[in-house]
């Protein structure tokens, strides 16, 4: 193979599961064998998706200041940017931290059902494809940050509480991460091809 | 290091795909094993990161220069900018946090469009100075590029929270557009650039 990086060309050999193979020239992980990839991706994949479904039906985040109270769900905090005349930039989060993960954790349930069947599934190659483009445009941990940031600078102002869906969320990011760092692209490819090759 | 042939792919008319690893002709622009779109499938990649670091800088400047939000307290209302906000927690006593959101907002933006700039031209002068070095810095940057987004969603979170009527309300301003836009160009930008092109000098001084 080809490292990404520094463009070394080298063969790297099948590894046994726990090895980790890096690039001799820049020091890339280049491909990682991990103990139960696959079982691993599925399941935590299913999950994170039950998780992000319920991260949007409960309350979000609580605020109360002054006796009054408020608490809005993870789409009222969406679209009420749309209603503050700034519809692109309720696209932009909406975008990156509900509909490209959702999209992802989805392709990750088809192509790891798929592989798990041992048998490939119409559009098996075109799904992985997108999903390994999308994963860099995923900002669910990013946007948990911003949470806390903004938590901070609302703290001295009036008290936040967080409600069922924000764990939700957490619960999401979580499983979201995991299915992101677990698998190994030649691996994945590698059973894709000697699937079709049958 | 002779039997593994350690030699750039590129050297030997070879490119990987980043996104199946399968090995193919350097001139495709396609992956043969997957058909994603490969760095050779990004015609005049410095041209393009160019563009988009242009369109970058461009952004940059209201996002930092123009209200991120106005807030509305009993009746008075405040504009307050990045690096406003940044202050004004600093002085808070939130130290940490100030620390967080300027170096997510003001210096990794900024870092990015110097690095890849560097990177450009350092392509373009065919310098062979600390290539794996200048490699690392590019992969770190193409790594903490979208963590710039914190300040966005803050943004949001606040705009979506704070919202007593006359007591305590908080608008969004059009510089959170302008970031938002930003960060999405720097990734575009980093996602432009081909990193082989760092060691294109040392493959043709192997080749003679």
């Amino acid at each position: 193979m080809v490292c990404h990086e520094c463009d070394l060309l080298i063969g790297v050999p099948g590894l046994d599961v726990g090895q980790k193979a890096y690039c001799p020239r820049c020091n890339f992980l280049l491909a990682a064998n991990r103990p139960h990839a696959l079982k691993m991706v599925f399941v935590f994949a299913i999950c994170g998706f039950g998780f992000l479904l319920l991260s949007t039906a409960f309350p979000f985040l609580g605020f109360s200041a002054s006796g009054q109270e408020r608490t809005v769900t993870l789409m009222q905090s969406i679209t009420i940017l749309v209603s503050e005349d700034l519809p692109s930039l309720a696209a932009i989060i909406f975008i990156s931290i509900v509909l490209i993960p959702g999209a992802f954790l989805l392709g990750a349930i088809y192509v790891s059902t798929a592989l798990k069947m041992n048998r490939l599934l119409p559009g098996t190659v075109t799904v992985l494809r997108w999903v390994l483009m999308l994963m860099p445009w995923s900002m669910a941990e990013i946007f948990l940050i911003g949470i806390l940031v903004s938590f901070v600078k609302i703290v001295t102002l009036a008290d936040v509480s967080f409600g069922m869906s924000f764990w939700a969320y957490v619960l999401f990011t979580v499983c979201m991460t995991v299915v992101m760092l677990y698998p190994d692209k030649r691996q994945l490819w590698n059973r894709v091809r000697s699937l079709s090759d049958e | 290091m002779s039997e593994f042939a350690a030699t750039s792919a590129i050297a030997q008319g070879l490119q990987g795909c980043p996104i199946c690893t399968s090995v193919g002709p350097a001139e495709k622009t396609h992956c043969d094993g997957c058909g994603a779109k490969l760095h050779s499938g990004w015609e005049n990649s410095i041209q393009q990161t160019w563009a988009w670091l242009i369109t970058s800088v461009m952004l940059y400047i209201p996002a930092n220069f123009l209200p991120i939000t106005y807030s509305r307290f009993l009746g008075k209302e405040t504009e307050s900018t990045i690096l406003g906000g940044v202050v004004t927690l600093w002085e808070h006593g939130d130290k940490p946090i100030a620390l967080v959101i300027f170096v997510a907002s003001v210096l990794v933006p900024l870092g990015k469009i110097i690095v890849l700039g560097w990177m450009c031209i350092s392509v373009q002068i065919g310098s062979k100075f600390a290539l794996t070095q200048k490699t690392k810095l590019y992969r770190v940057t193409e790594f903490v590029g979208r963590w710039s987004m914190i300040d966005v969603f803050v943004v949001g979170i606040l705009v979506a929270l704070i919202q007593v009527g006359n007591i305590m309300t908080v608008r969004p301003g059009v510089a959170a557009v302008a970031f938002a836009a930003m960060v999405v160009t720097t990734m575009l930008a980093a996602l432009a650039f081909d990193p082989r092109l760092l060691w294109a000098p040392v493959n043709k001084d192997n080749k003679q």
